[in-house]
């Protein structure tokens, strides 16, 4: 009895103590709106992003993008919208990295807020859970956070992506394989040994694979085909299985820190192979720094990377860097992205209508992106059509455009990795 | 097929991260035992200890094994006044006063580090990262070793401490029979202060070796806390030998999982919760029971 009375008293104290400990949910942005109904005179755009948690680096990044955009325009007297230039207020919550919170705050957004249109979050997970809240309240939505193509398969008609897909980082980094086979640099067939994350995420670049080696048994045969779960404490095994395979290349799609650890003990394992990709990581400063020269030659998909040198690139860059005394990456570029498609569709629609600006965003071709190809579209489902450009690490912390070949300051990739004809 | 030196590498893999198991459930196994609460600030130890041993390396260019020294004596004094403050007063209440408490501490810990620290992957590279020592034509990269030799020191210090000394003794004691030991004279809120200082200093000590092997970030330790468990509930709770045995048990049904036709890496996960789930069915008492039991029988 007296434990019970004990507990009884002890526990109010450690709910409160939780309670203080949560993650907090706060406005942010420079623009916070009053919560009154939108006036003729402005533009009251909502975002909900992982500003704290898990994902809260990233998540600053888009925040610092989604103002920037805005700030521009803005600072350009606003934006035109059927002659009349109207300011753009942003009105951005953080959702502590929380599946559910994410949505239920872009639910808040839309009913309390009143806002216009909906900014998109980070990660996919993220997205996917703020995804079903533009339908239900008719409120266009660009995001750039989410890369599995399952965003896009069910059926929302107001949810438009700027990222590409992670399918079609498998379907580049095939056809850039392909090339250096025809090259005579790389085995005909390749044989490959795939690694992916059992995620979306990972599902995407696996399917991507195996159909590429489905399609074209005469370039690609995948000899091993293995999942793994995130934040894995050991690879060991499942490079035991990739070295038994006996590959040509080894193709991984993996987060951050299974990047890390994997190639870590890739490199203590001694294994070598003719081409080696994590998809999306290789490039990035945190890898390079864990990895050091082990991260050397590493070829990686990405949807933006400073070294592109096309003039918009080169002045977001040089922009960045003034304002925030740091390097962007493709968070940023990508968040400033989608924020401009948004204000593209707006102005094209010529009004605040929902409904309008979505049918705007459908047919809108945005020129002046950053992206490779510097133009971002949408097929009927809201996935985008753009790619991604492909980079080689090399020496010295440097990193090379590898990929497509049409791209300004493209150089041949080094094909097969050194030390390994 | 697997090659002869493949499965040589496989066997050396078990046994280098059952190692690094049994290391980071020591600490676990300690606080079960003396005061029989589940420590769910265990992964907010390691995390913690993880980012003073980054901080050590970055400011005075400590290597990580002495940084990691340096956090387990820094936690011993922290776990000793996280117990007088706030564990003591749920010592003896139903159990979901200390799971609600510490799973608070682990979350302000979480929290904490967000703030000072961010949410970005972290790590430490060192001379020997990736460096390898042969062993019979295997491999054995240095930085799983250190974990595993450290295992075995814990061990050999931990039985000699709890056998050979006054306050080993008192901890086995009031482990055994808390009541019994306050009637011989024990000063068990003492010595229940001390053990939780070893047991977050223990937690303490794999979390900076782990900064060897891993990068990471706040949420670090999630995963490996929930292998701590499986281990200790197979090793029996209380007994260091029977947790040294559960992460073996973990250790080589992950490693040699591969060899199952048609096995998926990604269940691997789905192996060690299921051994804790068979091991509170059908093994109470864990490998250690089965040990006693069958010493008694011969």
């Amino acid at each position: 009895m007296s434990h019970v009375l004990r507990a009884a008293r002890v526990l109010p104290i450690f709910v409160l103590v939780l309670a203080a400990c949560a993650p907090a949910t706060a406005p942010a942005g420079g623009n916070a709106p009053t919560a009154s109904a939108p006036t003729a005179t402005e533009i009251k755009v909502g975002a909900v992003l992982p500003l704290t948690g898990a994902f809260s680096a990233s998540g600053n990044y888009f925040q610092q993008a989604y103002q920037l955009a805005t700030d521009e325009v803005n600072g350009a007297g606003g934006l035109d919208v059927g002659g009349k230039k109207l300011q753009v207020t942003l009105k951005i919550l953080d959702d502590g990295s929380d599946t559910t919170k994410s949505r239920s705050l872009v639910e808040q957004l839309a009913t309390q807020e009143k806002v216009n249109f909906l900014l998109g979050g980070y990660d996919t997970t993220l997205v996917q859970a703020q995804q079903g809240v533009p339908d239900q309240y008719k409120i266009p939505m660009v995001e750039g956070g989410g890369a599995a193509s399952a965003i896009f398969t069910r059926g929302n008609k107001y949810l438009f992506g700027t990222l590409a897909t992670i399918d079609d980082l498998g379907n580049i980094t095939m056809d850039f394989l392909k090339y250096w086979e025809d090259q005579g640099k790389l085995p005909k067939p390749l044989k490959i040994a795939l690694a992916w994350e059992n995620t979306d995420h990972g599902k995407d670049y696996q399917a991507a694979v195996n159909k590429a080696a489905k399609d074209d048994p005469g370039h690609f045969q995948v000899v091993l085909d293995q999942s793994f779960d995130l934040n894995g404490s050991d690879f060991t095994p499942l490079l035991t299985q990739v070295k038994a395979a006996n590959a040509d290349a080894f193709l991984s799609d993996a987060h951050l820190p299974d990047f890390i650890t994997m190639h870590r003990q890739y490199t203590q394992l001694g294994l070598k192979h003719k081409f080696v990709s994590y998809g999306a990581r290789g490039p990035d400063q945190k890898g390079r720094e864990a990895l050091a020269a082990a991260a050397d030659y590493l070829v990686a998909g990405l949807w933006w990377t400073p070294a592109l040198t096309d003039a918009g690139s080169k002045k977001f860059t040089d922009t960045w860097k003034a304002k925030f005394n740091v390097t962007p990456d493709w968070f940023q570029a990508l968040g400033y992205d989608t924020a401009r498609v948004l204000y593209a569709g707006i102005t094209k629609a010529g009004t605040l209508n929902g409904d309008e600006v979505r049918t705007a965003l459908a047919g809108l071709e945005f020129t002046g992106a950053l992206v490779p190809g510097n133009k971002i579209s949408f097929d009927a489902t809201g996935k985008p059509k753009t790619s991604f450009v492909m980079t080689q690490n090399l020496p010295n912390n440097d990193v090379a455009i590898v990929w497509p070949s049409s791209i300004d300051g493209s150089k041949p990739a080094v094909v097969p990795m050194p030390g390994t004809s | 097929m697997y090659e002869p030196s493949a499965i040589a590498g496989l066997v050396v893999t078990a046994v280098l991260t059952a190692g690094l198991y049994a290391l980071m459930s020591y600490g676990l196994a300690l606080v079960y035992g003396v005061m029989k609460i589940i420590n769910l600030a265990h992964a907010g130890t390691m995390m913690l200890s993880a980012f003073v041993v980054l901080e050590l390396n970055h400011r005075f260019h400590l290597d990580p094994i002495l940084g990691a020294a340096v956090s387990a004596a820094l936690f011993l004094g922290i776990g000793m006044l996280l117990y007088v403050l706030a564990v003591r007063r749920v010592i003896g209440a139903p159990p979901i006063a200390s799971l609600l408490l510490l799973f608070g501490v682990w979350l302000c810990a979480q929290n904490a580090a967000y703030f000072f620290w961010g949410s970005e992957d972290q790590s430490i590279v060192t001379a020997y990262t990736l460096a390898t020592i042969p062993l019979g034509g295997v491999p054995v990269p240095v930085v799983r070793l250190i974990p595993f030799l450290a295992s075995l020191v814990a061990l050999g210090v931990l039985s000699w401490f709890l056998r050979s000394t006054d306050l080993g003794k008192a901890i086995r004691a009031v482990s055994q029979n808390s009541t019994a030991a306050r009637l011989a004279g024990i000063r068990a809120e003492r010595v229940g202060t001390i053990a939780f200082g070893i047991g977050s200093s223990l937690s303490a000590f794999a979390g900076g070796l782990l900064t060897l092997l891993f990068s990471f970030n706040p949420d670090f330790g999630h995963t490996l806390q929930l292998k701590s468990f499986a281990i200790i509930v197979l090793g029996g709770l209380e007994s260091f030998p029977g947790v040294a045995l559960g992460a073996v048990v973990l250790a080589a049904i992950e490693s040699f999982s591969i060899l199952i036709p048609g096995w998926r890496g990604s269940l691997v996960n789905l192996l060690a919760f299921s051994l804790l789930v068979a091991a509170l069915v059908l093994l109470p008492g864990g490998i250690a029971s089965l040990l006693e039991r069958r010493g008694k029988t011969e």
